[in-house]
């Protein structure tokens, strides 16, 4: 263990609801903004969620040239690029250094969406047996004029990596994983140990998704995952509230780049913070539900904590996962006080999905990025919209103000639905 | 430095194939040399631009998953996902683990899927109330208003990619590191990849790894061709998908579950586990352009890590699409490392037999690899009748040969340049 291969954070790059840079997006949490409103890019009015924390004013072109080289690419894949650019100018690693087998990527990144609009004309001419049985001649059919090759290519799984890959010459590893909600944490996670291992120096990772489009909110509005409280958006992500609901989704991506520390120092780049530790567990339970008393959650946040070397009592922030459902927020303040035992109540935790929302497989590097500069700026962003405490959630989940407190290790937890469970620690790193 | 490195074995085998259901079944295949690429029947393709592919026609998971919950957990699975998980009980069953040997916590699950697509029947009731098929009238406020209300409530839970590797871990009590790689027809060779390491830095005793597919359904069908490219044969199915041969025109997509067991050594052996094959190396890369030059270093680096020079390679066996300038870069990086041996490295290349898999292919394929070590034998590819000058490998064709050398290779790429390279090692 002694002569583990350090892995630091080198570059960093977002595209958020709430800013379309780290700055920006930080600021925005320190000040307690909200990214939720009603939905635009389609028409809501009837489902039972009407509103979600969208990313704004987004062009791809304000970010990369010769933007139009993506135009079919899906929206993930435009974020993914955006928050890639960022996060390797930010590690001065755009100009070639080396050898680009050394530099590879590790996405825990969503698909496009469907042509909604394409697929249902065709399934609605095709739906003409009885019982609304699809007649499959009928459905290629029509298929062949509403369904576009571009488009179709890019739902492919593998597209936003390999476009990554492509455009910033990352020759390396290259990985995708799509558990859910805790994607891009295991992500980050698998991604630090190909570098302890050795099988790359450098690792671009992260993730990005949106399920914002009309079957990403039916698909979650039929498992009523989702907050309905349509009056008041901005209220409605409420972790650890008595009243919450269900969260609500956002979308974005977040890129980090991994180094090697030895090879960060030699280059001089600049250095974040160290991810020491990283917990991966299954709750092997339940397909829709979390283990009532946590036990994956527990073991994971208690293996990420043996990883880093760190005790309870190191970790000054705890950035939850805490989505703002009854079960997720009551479960995860059941395994921190397990893991954490009295250093619970004297750790702070907060969940920024209260004003981000729930960027799903992007959700876990975005929230890592922003508790990197809490860590650097010594304020901790908020849990917003907390008003009634629950009896079950009885933790410190600085309500509403952002505070001032110094932090040398932080520990971000990512629950994603399928129960797997991510922990990642990461510290200060004083060079 | 770790005080022993930790090895891995394949100590199980599962597996639901276009050419047979079990072990048996599939290795006899490929050693008489039958394919699994017809006219595709489950599916009306009259009006399809693919009418060929590698289906399972009998297929009934019931067969594979007993128990009560596991049968009531069907109805909530796509048929990729109970492709996977099928075969993940096969391998379960083979690798024989007794009940409560392992510490849950080190039982993990590393598999590989794809986008899985929907049933159109799950969908089609909403899709035909919000609509009056008209030209672009889908009506987004009836829809949102009464189509939902039509649509199963678990809809979206039954095609999430991850839900194989939920389902499984559930059946298996697995609670330890669990992941589903989605990277197209490279994710299963990339679920080992990461599995092994998981073992070797001591996370895990026992992983299921896998990859499961199906794209023998109307929307997959309606998708794919628009931007694969597909065989265009009609005549003889079975010769349709032609790896590295001067005719090939396309790949045939199909459908499958593989799953093997990979084991810790000392656990394995300690139990007195049958062992198939040694996992030795994995690498993994990007090949910018796919001029063959990254493929090469990939497996090389796979090769480094397994202590294999190429003069121990046995068989390299190739993804092999069948896609013509696809095929063209893979053999471009297999000549690179070893166009210099004599004799002749032979190529594998099973997509002849099995259709082009995808995410289950990786694993389906290695499997392939693991018994013609495990016997000694390597089958003959099929389809290779005439080689490409621009694919200066040597794929071995005919009837089967016998195992030379202590190593093979794996290669999984995707149509963008991602690789993986894992490499194995015989069981002596």
């Amino acid at each position: 263990m002694s002569h583990r291969r350090r892995v630091v954070i080198t570059g960093m790059g977002v595209i958020t609801p709430l800013g379309h840079n780290v700055s920006e997006l930080y600021a925005s949490q320190c000040e307690g903004l909200s990214g939720v409103g009603p939905i635009r890019s389609f028409d809501a009015k009837t489902f039972p969620t009407q509103f979600a924390a969208e990313v704004k004013n987004f062009e791809l072109g304000k970010h990369l040239r010769n933007a139009d080289r993506w135009k079919a690419s899906g929206v993930n894949t435009r974020f993914a690029l955006a928050a890639a650019k960022q996060a390797l100018a930010d590690a001065e690693l755009l100009e070639p250094i080396g050898d680009r087998t050394d530099i590879g990527v590790y996405l825990g990144s969503g698909e496009g969406s469907h042509e909604f609009f394409g697929l249902t004309e065709c399934m609605a001419r095709a739906a003409i047996q009885d019982g609304f049985k699809i007649d499959q001649s009928v459905f290629f059919q029509y298929g062949k004029t509403l369904f576009d090759a571009g488009h179709e290519h890019e739902m492919e799984m593998h597209t936003t990596a390999g476009h990554l890959a492509d455009a910033f010459d990352l020759q390396g590893p290259n990985f995708t994983c799509l558990t859910a909600c805790a994607a891009s944490s295991q992500a980050i996670g698998e991604a630090t140990e190909m570098i302890r291992h050795g099988d790359a120096e450098m690792m671009l990772s992260g993730g990005a998704h949106s399920m914002i489009h009309p079957l990403g909110v039916t698909g979650f509005n039929l498992l009523t995952a989702l907050s309905t409280r349509n009056d008041a958006p901005t209220k409605a992500s409420r972790p650890f509230d008595l009243s919450r609901d269900g969260f609500v989704l956002g979308e974005g991506a977040g890129m980090v780049v991994l180094e090697e520390l030895e090879h960060a120092r030699r280059r001089r780049a600049p250095i974040y913070a160290e991810v020491t530790g990283y917990g991966s567990t299954a709750d092997a339970f339940r397909v829709t539900d979390s283990h009532s008393e946590g036990r994956g959650a527990i073991a994971c946040i208690a293996n990420a904590l043996k990883d880093a070397g760190t005790r309870p009592e190191d970790i000054g922030y705890i950035n939850a996962h805490g989505t703002s459902t009854q079960v997720n927020d009551r479960v995860e303040s059941i395994a921190i006080k397990k893991v954490f035992g009295e250093h619970a109540y004297r750790t702070p935790i907060s969940s920024t999905k209260s004003m981000l929302g729930h960027l799903i497989a992007a959700a876990g590097v975005v929230e890592m990025i922003i508790s990197v500069m809490a860590m650097r700026r010594g304020v901790l962003p908020p849990t917003m919209n907390y008003e009634t405490p629950d009896p079950d959630c009885d933790l410190d989940y600085i309500p509403n103000m952002a505070r001032e407190k110094k932090i040398n290790h932080f520990l971000s937890n990512s629950f994603g639905f399928g129960g797997q469970n991510i922990s990642l620690v990461v510290s200060r790193h004083n060079d | 430095m770790e005080s022993k490195a930790r090895r891995a074995v394949l100590t199980g085998v599962g597996l639901v194939s276009p050419i047979g259901g079990d072990l048996p079944t599939f290795w006899r295949a490929f050693i008489e040399g039958r394919s699994g690429v017809k006219a595709i029947r489950n599916v009306n393709v009259s009006q399809c631009a693919v009418t060929v592919g590698a289906e399972i026609p009998d297929f009934d998971p019931k067969k594979y998953l007993v128990t009560k919950p596991q049968q009531r957990a069907l109805k909530m699975m796509a048929r990729t996902v109970q492709l996977g998980v099928s075969a993940a009980q096969k391998a379960s069953e083979d690798a024989a683990m007794p009940v409560g040997h392992l510490d849950p916590f080190r039982f993990g699950i590393s598999f590989g899927a794809g986008m899985i697509a929907t049933e159109l029947e799950d969908l089609s009731r909403a899709a035909k109330i919000s609509t009056n098929c008209a030209p672009g009238s889908v009506n987004l406020g009836t829809w949102g208003s009464t189509g939902l209300k039509e649509i199963n409530p678990l809809w979206m839970l039954k095609y999430l990619p991850n839900m194989p590797a939920c389902h499984i871990s559930i059946f298996q009590d697995a609670q330890g590191p669990n992941n589903t790689i989605t990277e197209s027809e490279a994710a299963s060779t990339l679920a080992m990849g990461e599995a092994f390491r998981i073992m070797g830095r001591g996370l895990a005793d026992y992983i299921l790894v896998g990859g499961c597919e199906s794209k023998m359904n109307p929307f997959s069908l309606a998708r794919h061709p628009l931007f694969q490219t597909l065989s265009k044969r009609k005549d003889f199915p079975e010769k349709a998908l032609r790896p590295f041969d001067r005719d090939r025109d396309g790949t045939v997509l199909g459908e499958g579950g593989a799953v093997v067991a990979l084991e810790e050594l000392e656990h394995a052996q300690k139990r007195g586990a049958k062992i198939y094959a040694e996992v030795v190396g994995f690498a993994g890369g990007f090949d910018k352009g796919r001029t063959g030059a990254v493929l090469a270093k990939v497996i090389r680096r796979a090769m480094n890590e397994a202590g294999a020079t190429p003069d121990q390679i046995d068989h390299v066996n190739a993804h092999g699409t069948g896609v013509p300038e696809l095929d063209v870069w893979e053999a471009k990086a297999i000549h690179e490392v070893f166009g210099s041996q004599r004799p002749h490295v032979p190529v594998l290349a099973c997509k002849g037999h099995l259709g082009n898999l995808g995410a289950a292919s990786g694993i389906m394929e290695l499997i392939v690899s693991a018994e013609s070590l495990h016997h000694g034998c390597l089958p003959g590819s099929l389809n290779h009748d005439n080689p490409d000058p621009a694919c200066p490998i040597h794929v071995h064709t005919g009837e089967p040969r016998p195992v030379v050398k202590p190593f093979a290779v794996k290669i999984s790429y995707t149509d963008m340049g991602q690789c993986a390279v894992v490499v194995l090692r015989r069981w002596e």
